[in-house]
């Protein structure tokens, strides 16, 4: 299923709340945890993970990755956090407005 | 928001670390994929193209990665350069002649805005120039100072007569009565002074300044001090101030000058300090006082206008006045204010007008209105001088630089065509057209910078030669051009200019492409013939080329007859020079007897035929002239009653070889003791008396006095004032009836001048060893320096005139060459119809023809319009003279045809079957 457009960003954030990781693992975990309905086109996660960056939503470092190889690893910003926050709740109030539209007969 | 700010510096800065890490971190993307792939159970080859497939374009990844972290546009524009400098590069041929072009228009601007830059825009260097007002007066009705030094000028708008001088005491009202200025200051050039420093005498220039004008104008020294009010005090110890010019060629930049010791006029006085370099000492823009006294020390070394009984009487009005404005007064104020203070000054001193001084019309008179303007740019009489011509020159050159774009325009035009298949391509892959279009725009700036470049280092080569251009006649312009900012800004805006003047219309036709048929090669779709723009291209150069050819042409035939104008003497072989006892303290009859001495070893020089002296040399505008009256007749208007006064030595006639017409020419004879006697010139003679024999007859320079001189001779008319101008009356008179206010030796020569002039010093030197020999020239370098003005147009304009032909002629070939290439195979198609070579020679030759016709008829429309403004600058020639126009039209129709003829040759020598089959 494509992803609304703006869910990524959403996506991305909350999957990094768990904890610092990198792109590949990001991607793995938004497909698994969606039990395989949101594939994060990897083409479009980069440029995505980099403009979060260039807002100061997340920031990257290099590290080693689980067989020692290195890897960048993104992390939560305070900033991040908020924005989180606020994503999800108008999120939130976005599914709920459809829902309560998809009730009606 | 910090760390984002830092993560996009990071990606413009250090770019190629950022780069690295895109790449690796999508690497170990694909890996993890790959290994992913693998486990379930993947070949290696096929797990990898996998992973590849599903992330999609890795540098389509990048580039997007790219534009989130901005800068995108600094990035492209670093691109866009590069591309541009090795599409240059690739050309150089091309890129030659175009910076080369650009050069020569953009230099050619640039020197010419230094000039500007330097006359008319330039402030005084000094503290807060914009707060300066400068002080004088107009008048409608007649004068009301007994006595006057300064210049008077005509008000453009009203035509009233203004004045800059003011009397001494009305300085010194406005300096103690002003409410509204916080400074008032004065200074009053000097004329020459003969200045002796360590027993070498020369000439040198100088003014009398207040003691308030260095601290009002906030002048600091470069060494030692500036003057002060205590300096201006009858009892102080005479002092001078250098000005930097000076002290750099007189006294090589020597610090320990301060508290030496130079004689000035005989009156020793101690050098105090020196002022900055960017201060010329004056304030007049490009000249620059050597010397500059206390006005205190003025009467001491000055027995002039400011002598000592006179200087500070209210009819003898000599000094000029600024004044520093207080915060948030307007001049308006400040006139109001003075106004009434100077009137009355100004009436109490025609009221004190001493009898002998007083005018045959002496009576009530009006009074003069004060007037205050601006005084930071320094005063304004140079840049009077300049501002008319300056316009002049910088249309010119502006003509040339547009020629220089139109030709440029024209080659990109041509080039883009060449690259409309590289251009198609990639506008079908992608790529906006505003992008494409920046980027050619920044090639053409490109080239246009690397124009300025060049062009700026001509500037300054060319600047140094501008400097030796005397519009005026007025002595050399002493100021040092500087490249200052505002050049800079200039040449830069200049050059931004025409790059996108040139660039723009072929960026944006080389992008408005129809793709199909340009990409697939078909070569009749979408060219067409010549553009219309490309031909209007052609057509401006052709009008404007013209334009200046027409103007040059009109320099170059009033050079040509100020050159070969019948001056009334003969100019060859006279040495001039000048020699000045009196500040040395000569008087009276001395002087006479020191002349006579001489003259007398002057003639005995070895290489001098015959020596003479005059007051004034001929052909420098300078002189003594005031109304004559006839005995018996009424007095001509003011308009014609003006007569110049040259008191000669009696063999004058034939050293100058002006030819005796009636009566007899002077003797030895004719001295203090004999009756007074003048020889008149032709002018005068029909002036004053008409048909009747002038000889025997008596005029007079006083109404009163209308017999006092006999006219014993009348000479053939010789130029006075120079050589463009019509031979005014002139009154000769043997010098020693009348004392001479200065003294011009004139010497026949025969030998080499080099050793004429050292004999001359040496000569002079035993006389007195204290007396300079100064303004040494010969007559014809002073015929030419009158002409100064008038050579520099005609270099200019024939110089930047044949630039533009040759520029319009290299752009009509090569939009004819290109026509011809583009029409080939239409060509063939006609030859093998049946056409004759002729028959296509004329066709291709027509159409640059029609082209060049219509340039033709503009340029000369315009040329008609506009050769009118230069009326005041040609001589013997009229602004719409036919020959010229007719000439310079047929030799641009000539060249033109010149260039039509090469590619429409190449046209006519198209084999059909080549032709036919290069499809």
């Amino acid at each position: 299923m494509d992803l609304l457009q703006g869910t990524l960003d959403l996506l991305v954030l909350k999957t990094l709340q768990a904890g610092p990781t990198h792109g590949w693992d990001i991607a793995q975990r938004i497909q698994q945890v969606s039990r395989d309905v949101l594939r994060v086109g990897q083409g479009s996660l980069y440029p995505a993970l980099h403009r979060l960056e260039a807002q100061g939503w997340i920031i990257s470092e290099w590290g080693a990755s689980d067989n020692n190889r290195r890897a960048k690893f993104y992390r939560l910003t305070a900033a991040g956090r908020k924005q989180l926050a606020a994503e999800t709740e108008s999120w939130q109030r976005f599914t709920g407005a459809v829902e309560l539209i998809l009730k009606t007969n | 928001m910090l760390t984002g700010l830092r993560v996009r510096l990071r990606a413009l800065f250090r770019k190629a670390e950022v780069e690295r890490e895109l790449d690796e971190e999508l690497r170990f993307h694909l890996e993890k994929e790959t290994e992913q792939n693998l486990a379930r159970g993947m070949s290696p080859e096929e797990a990898r193209r996998a992973a590849l497939v599903s992330f999609g374009g890795v540098e389509r990844v990048k580039e997007e990665s790219r534009d989130v972290r901005g800068f995108r546009l600094f990035e492209e524009l670093w691109q866009d350069l590069r591309f541009g400098a090795r599409m240059l590069l690739k050309k150089p041929g091309f890129t030659s002649v175009a910076v080369l072009t650009l050069a020569l228009g953009i230099g050619a601007n640039t020197a010419i805005f230094s000039l500007v830059n330097e006359v008319l825009l330039k402030m005084l260097s000094v503290r807060q120039p914009e707060q300066l007002v400068l002080l004088d007066w107009r008048t409608g009705g007649q004068f009301i100072f007994g006595s006057m030094s300064g210049s008077i000028t005509q008000e453009p708008e009203t035509g009233l007569r203004v004045g800059s001088s003011f009397s001494y005491p009305a300085f010194e009202q406005f300096r103690s009565r002003t409410q509204t200025l916080s400074d008032v200051f004065a200074f009053a050039p000097l004329s020459q002074l003969n200045v002796s420093v360590g027993g070498q005498a020369e000439v040198a220039s100088g003014q009398l300044v207040s003691g308030g004008f260095y601290p009002g104008l906030g002048v600091q020294p470069a060494v030692g001090r500036v003057l002060t009010p205590d300096d201006d005090r009858d009892s102080a110890d005479p002092v001078a101030v250098l000005s930097y010019h000076y002290w750099r060629s007189r006294f090589g930049l020597d610090p320990d000058v301060v508290g030496k010791t130079i004689s000035v006029n005989g009156v020793p006085l101690t050098i105090v300090g020196v002022t900055p370099a960017q201060f010329y000492g004056g304030l007049e823009v490009g000249s620059s006082p050597d010397l500059s006294l206390p006005v205190a020390a003025g009467p001491r070394l000055n027995p002039g206008a400011t002598g000592r009984s006179e200087a500070k009487e209210a009819w003898n009005w000599w000094v000029q006045v600024l004044g520093r404005l207080k915060p948030g007064v307007s001049a308006e104020a400040v006139r109001a204010e003075l106004e009434g203070g100077f009137q009355q000054s100004a009436l109490e001193g025609w009221q004190a007008l001493p009898p002998a001084r007083r005018p045959p019309d002496y009576g009530p008179r009006e009074l003069p209105e004060l007037r205050v303007s601006s005084g930071s740019r320094g005063l304004a009489y140079l840049r009077e001088d300049y501002e008319h011509p300056l316009r002049i020159m910088l249309i010119v050159v502006g003509l040339v630089l547009l020629i220089a774009c139109a030709n440029i325009a024209n080659l990109l035009l041509t080039r883009a065509a060449a690259r409309r298949q590289e251009i198609a391509v990639r506008l079908a892959l992608g790529a906006s057209r505003l992008r494409l279009i920046r980027q050619l725009l920044t090639e053409s700036v490109l080239l246009a910078v690397l124009g300025a470049a060049l062009g700026w280092l001509l500037a300054w080569w060319a600047k140094d030669l501008l400097l030796m251009w005397r519009p005026s006649g007025r002595g050399q312009l002493q100021a040092h051009l500087e490249m200052d900012w505002r050049v800079f800004g200039f040449t830069a805006a200049v050059a931004l200019l025409t790059g996108i003047l040139f660039g723009l219309a072929p960026a944006l036709s080389a992008t408005r492409v129809e793709l199909t048929p340009v990409l697939k090669e078909n070569s009749r779709g979408a060219r067409g013939s010549l553009s219309r723009f490309g031909k209007s291209l052609v057509v401006a150069q052709v009008a404007v080329s013209l334009l200046l050819l027409v103007g040059a042409g009109l320099f170059i035939r009033t050079l040509h007859n100020l050159q070969s104008v019948e001056l009334g003497f003969n100019p060859e072989n006279l040495l001039l020079f000048r020699v000045d006892p009196r500040p040395k303290g000569y008087k009276g009859e001395e002087v006479n007897r020191l002349y006579e001495q001489m003259v007398e070893r002057f003639e005995a020089v070895p290489g001098v035929r015959s020596a003479t002296l005059s007051e004034y040399a001929l052909l420098t505008s300078s002189g003594r002239r005031g109304p004559a009256y006839v005995e018996g007749r009424a007095p001509l208007s003011r308009a014609e009653n003006n007569v110049y006064q040259q008191r000669a030595r009696w063999n004058y006639f034939d050293v100058m070889q002006i030819p005796l017409l009636a009566g007899r020419s002077f003797t030895p004879q004719d001295d203090g003791r004999a009756p007074k006697v003048a020889v008149i010139n032709q002018t005068m003679a029909r002036k004053f008396f008409g048909e009747e024999s002038p000889v025997g007859r008596r005029f007079g320079f006083k109404q009163d006095k209308g017999g006092e001189i006999e006219v014993v001779g009348v000479v053939r008319d010789a130029k006075y004032e120079g050589p463009r101008d019509e031979p005014p009356s002139v009154a000769y008179i043997p010098y020693p009836q009348e004392s001479l206010g200065q003294a011009t030796f004139a010497l026949r020569t025969a030998g080499d001048l080099g050793q004429v002039v050292e004999a001359v010093r040496g000569a002079v030197r035993e006389v007195d060893k204290d007396l300079p020999v100064f303004s040494v020239k010969t007559q014809v370098e002073l015929a030419d320096e009158a002409l100064g003005r008038e050579r520099l147009f005609a270099w200019l304009t024939g110089v930047f005139g044949l630039l533009a032909l040759l520029l319009a002629s290299i752009g009509l070939y090569g939009v004819m060459s290109y026509a011809v290439a583009e029409r080939t195979h239409e060509i063939g198609l006609r030859m093998a119809l049946g056409a004759s070579q002729g028959q296509i020679l004329r066709q291709v030759i027509g159409q640059g023809t029609f082209l060049t016709i219509i340039g033709i008829v503009i340029g000369l429309a315009a040329a008609l319009a506009l050769t009118r403004f230069i009326t005041s600058y040609l001589f013997g020639v009229s602004a719409m003279d036919p020959p010229t126009f007719l000439a310079i039209g047929a030799l641009l129709a000539v060249i033109a045809l010149v260039a039509c003829y090469l590619p429409a040759r190449r046209a006519a020598k198209v084999d059909p079957m080549t032709a036919l089959r290069y499809e």
